[in-house]
């Protein structure tokens, strides 16, 4: 019988925490933010869903946005989400994968 | 949209099933695992827009779910072992050791092939080989926040095969990775084949025996450090920085390139100042740059014997639209949405000795190089933006919506002529190569 004894190579991590916003109660009336990050497909997606939010519910508006930086895919800066935050209520994003 | 979570907005997004777990464990890494999907069969990439628009139908319950009903915690976190010590038992040691090789294979801290076991003797050997203590964190690697410690960096090197010599060289190493214009997240979670391409510059690197010339990128003995110094910077991508593949790192193919990916620049045999010392660095540093590259082609030409010759061979190999980087510039800049960071996409080449000699015996320098290659490397526009997004070229080129009218206009596959990076490598005979690169190089002194 023989004991091999090593040492282990995976590194703690830093651990982020961030509480989930309160959900809407209704989608009725709410100002809706629709995020494609500009990889193919998604923008096709969002198309839909707004369609059948507006069939659904009443009242609803809607916002399109993309982030400011990137090439094959557009990120958010923090800025990004400051303006978006204070726009909407909601948001529905795709990444396209 | 952990981002828009923080800011009170509640979010749902499209997922496709495949990237359901990479999504999950993504949200988890910025701090909510819990974060709301519509998961989609297929990703939206290359899909008509009716099979879009059906998947976008049927996943409209989790929609409207995932803005309506409370968030529920994942069920369950996934942790590695707090034990710092891992013990296998056997018949004998070599059981023992094939114990744990099976185990490291089923937890995913494997590359794949059989692993050094890093016992406590051997990591503080290579800890021997640095002024830091184990302790000293150098860096946090993304894409899992894992915490650099230089001991978690000394035990991946030694899993690889490194000594002592390769532990200096995978500090700088790992430096590079986490500079925040590497922006390694991106590359290592991609859906595309990044390596890290590790070039070594100065006396440590021929100190630690890395191999400049035959065969420099391996296999074989002659490339035995170079091997194991790239294996180290692919571990600690996945042990420290906590790149698994099937969870955060979502390469479609893979590449072998993946493996081990490291050389030393050929300074001996080089017509021109040392690559590290064209980026800035004194002549009698050592450097070790990383470029994220995707793939690589072969510079093949025996018969040339004038510069002009020479890369109009070499344009061939840039001109290769179906690699993602050729014309990106076309759709933007790589970019870090949280340091603000952008990258122009670079490629390396690793030319030959003969072939550096054509060039300089013409007084050709890296700089005429590039402007040549910037020249000649050219497609037409109506190529170039095959496989790009129409309207992701208006968002960030809009002053170039003319182009659509000149479809064969030639247009250039980079930036800027210094995106070619220039390093002198190989051994005699007229064959170089040309990688396809992810952004931009990092290059990091290397420190005792």
């Amino acid at each position: 019988m023989a004991r091999l004894e090593i040492l282990n190579p995976v590194a703690k991590t830093v651990e982020h925490s961030v509480k989930p916003a309160p959900r809407l109660p209704t989608l009725e009336g709410a100002t809706i933010g629709l995020y494609w990050n500009m990889k193919a497909g998604g923008d096709a997606a969002l198309d839909r869903t707004e369609a059948l939010l507006r069939e659904k519910f009443g009242g609803t508006t809607f916002r399109r946005y993309t982030g400011s930086v990137g090439w094959l895919m557009r990120h958010c800066t923090a800025e990004d989400a400051d303006r978006i935050a204070a726009e909407v209520d909601a948001v529905v994003g795709t990444t396209a994968d | 949209m952990v981002e828009l979570e923080r800011r009170g907005i509640p979010t749902v997004l499209f997922t496709a099933q495949t990237f359901v777990h990479d999504a999950h464990r993504s949200a988890a890494s910025f701090g909510l695992a819990g974060l709301p999907l519509a998961v989609v069969p297929l990703p939206f990439t290359n899909q008509t827009p009716r099979d879009i628009q059906g998947m976008a139908e049927r996943a409209f319950d989790q929609v409207q779910a995932g803005l309506t009903r409370p968030v529920e915690a994942p069920k369950a976190v996934e942790r590695p072992p707090l034990d710092e010590r891992l013990r296998y038992d056997g018949d004998d040691l070599l059981d023992a050791w094939g114990r744990m090789q099976t185990d490291f294979l089923a937890r995913g801290w494997s590359d794949g092939f059989p692993l050094v076991p890093p016992t406590e003797r051997a990591v503080a050997a290579l800890l021997r080989s640095t002024r830091r203590g184990p302790a000293d964190p150098i860096a946090t690697l993304e894409p899992g926040f894992g915490i650099a410690t230089v001991e978690k960096l000394a035990i991946n090197a030694v899993m690889a095969g490194c000594g002592p010599e390769h532990l200096p060289l995978l500090i700088a190493a790992v430096r590079c990775l986490a500079e925040p214009k590497m922006y390694i997240r991106n590359k290592a979670m991609s859906t595309g084949p990044h390596a890290p391409l590790v070039l070594v510059n100065g006396p440590k690197g021929r100190a630690a025996n890395l191999n400049s010339g035959m065969c420099a990128l391996g296999p074989g003995a002659p490339s035995a450090s170079n091997t194991v110094l790239g294996r180290a910077v692919r571990l600690t991508m996945m042990n420290v920085g906590h790149t698994y593949v099937g969870v955060s790192d979502m390469d479609t193919i893979g590449s072998p390139l993946k493996y081990s990916l490291c050389c030393a620049e050929n300074e001996a045999e080089s017509p021109w100042e040392p690559y590290h010392v064209s980026r800035g660095f004194a002549r009698d540093a050592s450097t070790v740059t990383v470029h994220f590259v995707y793939g690589i082609c072969e510079l093949h030409d025996f018969r040339s014997t004038a510069p002009d010759d020479l890369v109009q061979v070499f344009a061939t190999a840039a001109t290769n639209v179906a690699q993602v980087g050729t014309g990106l510039w076309l759709i933007g800049r790589r970019a870090d949405p949280r340091s603000k960071t952008e990258e122009k996409e670079h490629n390396t080449l690793f030319i030959c000795p003969e072939h550096a000699q054509v060039f300089a015996k013409a007084g050709w320098g890296r700089r005429e190089i590039q402007a040549a290659l910037y020249r000649a490397a050219r497609l037409p526009f109506r190529t170039m933006i095959l496989n790009k997004e129409p309207k992701a070229m208006a968002t960030a080129h809009p002053e170039l919506a003319w182009l659509a009218d000149h479809p064969d206009l030639p247009v250039p596959v980079v930036e800027e002529p210094t995106c070619f990076d220039i390093a002198v490598v190989g051994a005699a005979a007229g064959r170089g190569a040309y990688f396809y690169g992810a952004g931009e190089p990092v290059t990091m002194p290397v420190e005792d």
